[in-house]
């Protein structure tokens, strides 16, 4: 994926959010085995299916819960390529989106 | 002339390969440079049946002086307390083990099993396996906390899965040499020399643990390991980063997450799929923290991290 279609995807990713697409945002995986189980959901998908994906790992963007988590400061967020690096999600995300499977 | 004698237990010989792999110093150096007598081990060992048992018995009789005794694997108690389960030259080795550390100079166990139990000793430890004076994080083990070699000192514990065959050599020399006295051992018996820093001490990959950047597969060049692939080098003492296996490299550098397998506790968790090479977190903070760290300071850290990140920690770094 080049800058620009990173962008592109971005602004739909955005866009989809913005007009009130309802995502899984609970319950957040508090164990290994939860967040694994939300993991082969998300394998099971078109890896193109950018929907399926942000409604099954929750994505919302704007900040989250009370210590304010955002993908600023989850481990998979690359800052410079402002991307996930989580391999079953693999998409552009801004720093302060959030998604259930937010780790630090 | 220190005599050297070399048993094993329930093991699988990890430590013995490692062992015949050493080179500061070798194998062979221990023989010839520093003049210590190998009586038998069971890769290198001659004697054979009723000659081998002749040779115990001397030891055990005091006939013959013992000054160091090496152990590799568990002492098997199994079944009932009995140890039949691990017979060995005649009767159940934990006899043998029982006699021969009541005549030695030093006592030396070498590897997880014979310091902690091991493997063999994970629940539901069906071989009733102990380690020589720890089972896993408990004091005691087989030969009970109290337990003192012939020299003063308790067992001198090197822990791994297998040991750093230089860790197995340089203790050996250190004892036969007449420098015991210069070991200090930690909490667990482990000699501080080796067993003080971490794993992560000395980690080509500690760039991109201060910048919380990821591995998350095996083998990967960039990213740190700790994150998403579970490991334990910052928690876990040992200089697997500093005294190099193959005198060139280790786990992490050839991307593979240290399993602290010179702590007490390993295997850790419940060694079911998809629970051991991960971090296991809780509400996606890490359940064990990197040691000296607590919660609000390490979300504080790598949100300073994060904002600090350079371009180059999100790159493809080759790193051996």
């Amino acid at each position: 994926m080049n800058n620009e279609q990173q962008h592109a995807l971005l602004r739909k990713m955005a866009q989809l959010m913005k007009s009130g697409l309802e995502t899984q945002t609970e319950p957040f995986p508090e164990t290994e085995k939860e967040f694994a189980a939300i993991l082969d959901e998300l394998r099971k998908l078109d890896a193109n299916d950018v929907e399926a994906k942000m409604v099954i790992s929750g994505f919302v963007d704007h900040p989250y819960g009370p210590d304010r988590q955002r993908c600023m400061e989850c481990m998979y967020y690359l800052v410079h390529r402002e991307w996930c690096d989580l391999p079953e999600l693999a998409v552009p995300v801004d720093a302060d989106w959030w998604c259930r499977l937010w780790r630090i | 002339m220190a005599n050297l004698l070399w048993l094993q237990g329930g093991a699988c010989s990890g430590n013995t390969m490692s062992f015949l792999n050493a080179e500061e110093p070798s194998a062979c150096d221990l023989v010839t440079d520093f003049g210590i007598n190998v009586l038998w081990h069971p890769s290198l060992g001659l004697e054979l049946g009723d000659n081998l048992k002749k040779l115990l018995n001397a030891l055990t009789s005091g006939q013959m002086p013992l000054d160091i005794f090496v152990f590799e694997g568990t002492v098997v108690n199994a079944p009932n307390g009995t140890g039949e389960w691990n017979r060995f030259a005649g009767r159940a080795m934990r006899d043998w083990v029982s006699d021969l550390c009541k005549v030695a100079n030093f006592v030396v166990a070498v590897g997880d099993c014979a310091t902690w139990g091991g493997i063999p000793a994970t629940a539901p430890n069906p071989s009733e396996s102990q380690g020589l004076q720890f089972l896993k994080r408990d004091q005691g083990g087989f030969l009970g906390k109290d337990y003192k070699s012939k020299a003063g000192l308790p067992v001198i514990n090197i822990p791994g899965c297998p040991a750093h065959p230089d860790w197995i050599t340089q203790i050996v020399v250190a004892v036969a040499t007449g420098r015991a006295g210069d070991l200090t051992l930690d909490e667990f018996q482990r000699p501080k020399t080796f067993f003080t820093s971490f794993t992560q001490t000395g980690c080509t990959r500690n760039m991109h643990f201060a910048y919380k950047v990821s591995a998350t597969e095996f083998g990967q060049r960039k990213g740190c390991l700790f994150y998403d692939l579970g490991c334990r080098g910052p928690m876990t003492h040992s200089p697997c980063n500093r005294v190099l296996w193959n005198r060139q490299s280790s786990k992490t550098r050839a991307g593979m997450p240290c399993m602290g397998c010179t702590e007490p506790e390993f295997p850790f968790f419940d060694l079911a799929p998809g629970t051991v090479f991960k971090t296991q977190t809780v509400m996606g903070v890490p359940k064990d923290m990197p040691s000296g760290v607590d919660k609000t300071g390490y979300i504080k850290l790598t949100a300073a991290a994060k904002a600090a990140s350079p371009r180059w920690a999100e790159e493809d770094i080759f790193v051996v």
